[in-house]
């Protein structure tokens, strides 16, 4: 509907494929001066590394040389990820933490959407304590759970043991069985409200009218909710799942400052073991190479961003 | 914060209605699983450092001190220097990048609005695109660029950086606003004679400040908070950043929890207050710029 006031500059012109494409850009080269700032910033930015990163991958460099003294060794650098075990520990380890955070966390947050889309005393400031993690540097984050799970004086552990569900402190962050799902629980605190600030904003366009005209209709709340305000939130919930599971998959700093992959890489995820490979080792053929597999995976999840953004788009423009 | 209010639906308060005791519950679990964390920070903050390796622990600190705050306050003491230039780092920092990623964002996020240029389109999606793309990727070769360009060890290569990070976003949130201000608008200033620059800058942009105070939240949070690119191009201990400063702070003093918390404590206080000050304009923007179909 939005867009309705742009087609009145350019009154409805089917996109015309071939003839005088270069004229319309001449014709329209002051808009270009509008994106310019951006695009130059981002050419600097982004072109440049993601070619130095596809060159960087064939190269192996050596321990004590510099970076510029580089021996081309074709695609080793990929078999030799492909063939180490570490490679599927850590792969296996991205795809827990990537479904899971993201799962809990959009499921957590859409429910506290919907539980304080209804007018009660206090509403706003239990909203505002609820958004607080998201707004808070990870790097604190990190540091008042690690304090939480704490081996010997962590709250959560004397809680158990009080309790006499267990005998002794658990240490949750050194043991590989339970550290990476006591990170998840971290990256969810953070994450959950983010899906509950986008699933809020979504439901402000379930129209009302709507809803009341189910309730005369003797719809009951659930179906109120699946017939209605469910379909409406279609559009944002799949933004809200792609912006979480891309974040998750890009996620560094709350298991690099908590566990720096340890215990035995049992919560390193792809992010942090290629940081590891780089800063660590000294090994940047190998990361490089890393990198540039996360680069396709991160074009099919980029394809379905962009089809889901576009998607948007496209039903603006038909409204 | 009253947008959401206004609009919400007035139900009959007669049955007892299941649905709303599952609201309670669940929004009850959550407000423990949120504020537990954080309340606990604040209680160990005020303890000393004997008091807070107990066990059992103190719930509540029986001898509250502020001792912890007093020392990262103090310009005297060598740890409060530190912190004190951490937390102004930081804000330097955070500001540059705010108005930086403002003026870029404000023009970009216009045109790619109103105007139909070809390739309006997929310029637009390779810029959201970049929102895509991990920091980890981005270290090296930034690294190498920032010494082309001989901003190693400067903060001009954070802002660089966090420019760019920060504008795919602030784009797409301002194109929505813009996108919900009427074009006629402009064109009656347009027939009174006003260029579409003076159109741009006299009329729709002061109708677009929640939008862009909205674009100056986020893009001051990302910077405040970012560590990854911090920890790389800076390796002077005068010029760290809060997260990278309080990292390599605590690396040495492993056991001070309340200072840890003290720190993290501060260190949270500038984006919360002002998350929380400005919070609707954010919410708004995210419903006019992300969600609206």
């Amino acid at each position: 509907m939005s867009t309705l006031a742009g087609h009145a500059v350019a009154p409805g012109k089917p996109l015309a494929a071939n003839p005088g494409v270069l004229q319309r850009m001449w014709s329209s080269r002051a808009d270009y001066l509008y994106v310019l700032p951006a695009i130059v910033v981002m050419l600097i930015v982004i072109a440049y590394p993601i070619y130095y990163t596809i060159e960087l991958s064939f190269f192996k460099t050596p321990p004590g040389l510099q970076l510029r003294d580089k021996i081309f060794v074709g695609a080793d650098n990929y078999t030799a990820i492909i063939s180490s075990d570490v490679f599927w520990r850590v792969t296996l380890n991205t795809v827990i933490w990537t479904f899971a955070s993201t799962l809990i966390a959009f499921v957590l947050g859409y429910g506290a959407a919907l539980a304080l889309h209804r007018d009660f005393a206090g509403r706003a400031v239990l909203r505002a304590i609820l958004i607080i993690p998201w707004v808070i540097s990870a790097v604190a984050a990190s540091y008042i759970w690690k304090w939480i799970y704490h081996s010997d004086f962590g709250i959560v552990g004397a809680v158990l043991v009080q309790l006499g569900i267990v005998d002794r402190q658990p240490n949750f962050i050194d043991n590989v069985h339970t550290v990476l799902p006591s990170l998840i629980v971290v990256n969810i605190w953070r994450e959950f409200p983010f899906a509950m600030i986008m699933v809020m904003a979504g439901l402000q366009t379930v129209p009302e009218q709507l809803l009341r005209a189910a309730k005369v209709d003797g719809a009951s709340a659930w179906q109120r909710f699946w017939h209605v305000t469910f379909p409406h939130l279609r559009s944002v919930s799949t933004v809200t799942i792609l912006l979480l599971a891309v974040a998750n998959f890009n996620s560094f700093i709350i298991p690099w400052i908590m566990t720096g992959g340890g215990p035995s890489n049992a919560s390193h995820i792809w992010i942090t073991h290629i940081y590891e490979l780089a800063f660590g080792r000294q090994r940047w053929g190998v990361a490089a190479a890393y990198s540039v597999l996360l680069f396709v995976i991160l074009m099919v999840l980029g394809y379905f961003y962009v089809r889901a953004l576009s998607g948007n788009e496209k039903r603006e423009q038909g409204a | 914060m009253t947008t959401i209010s206004e609009t919400s639906v007035p139900r009959s308060r007669k049955r007892v209605d299941g649905w709303r005791w599952t609201g309670r519950i669940f929004l009850a679990l959550m407000l423990l699983y949120t504020a537990v964390p954080m309340v606990w920070m604040l209680l160990t903050s005020i303890k000393s450092g004997f008091a807070a390796m107990q066990f059992p622990p103190q719930w509540w600190p029986s001898e509250p001190t502020f001792a912890s705050y007093q020392k990262l306050l103090d310009p005297q003491n060598s740890v409060g220097q530190d912190f004190l230039r951490f937390f102004w780092n930081s804000l330097f920092v955070s500001v540059c990048t705010t108005i930086l990623a403002v003026a870029v964002a404000v023009p970009a996020a216009y045109a790619f609005s109103r105007f139909h240029f070809p390739g309006r389109r997929f310029l637009f999606f390779a810029v959201l695109l970049r929102n895509m793309f991990p920091a980890v990727i981005f270290l090296v070769p930034l690294f190498i660029l920032m010494r082309l360009l001989g901003l190693v060890n400067t903060h001009g290569s954070l802002i660089l950086t966090y420019l760019t990070f920060g504008l795919p976003l602030a784009i797409w949130l301002l194109k929505g606003f813009y996108d919900n201000i009427p074009i006629q608008l402009e064109q009656a200033a347009r027939i009174d004679g006003a260029t579409r620059f003076q159109a741009f800058l006299l009329i729709v942009t002061p109708l677009s400040v929640p939008g862009i105070i909205a674009t100056a939240i986020y893009s001051f949070i990302g910077a405040w908070n970012e560590y990854i690119y911090a920890a790389t191009f800076l390796t002077k201990n005068e010029q760290l950043t809060l997260p990278v400063g309080i990292q390599r702070f605590f690396s040495e003093n492993t056991t001070d929890f309340p200072g840890l918390m003290a720190a993290s404590f501060m260190m949270s206080v500038p984006v919360v207050v002002l998350f929380l000050i400005l919070q609707k304009y954010f919410v708004r923007a995210l419903t006019e710029g992300a969600v609206k179909h």
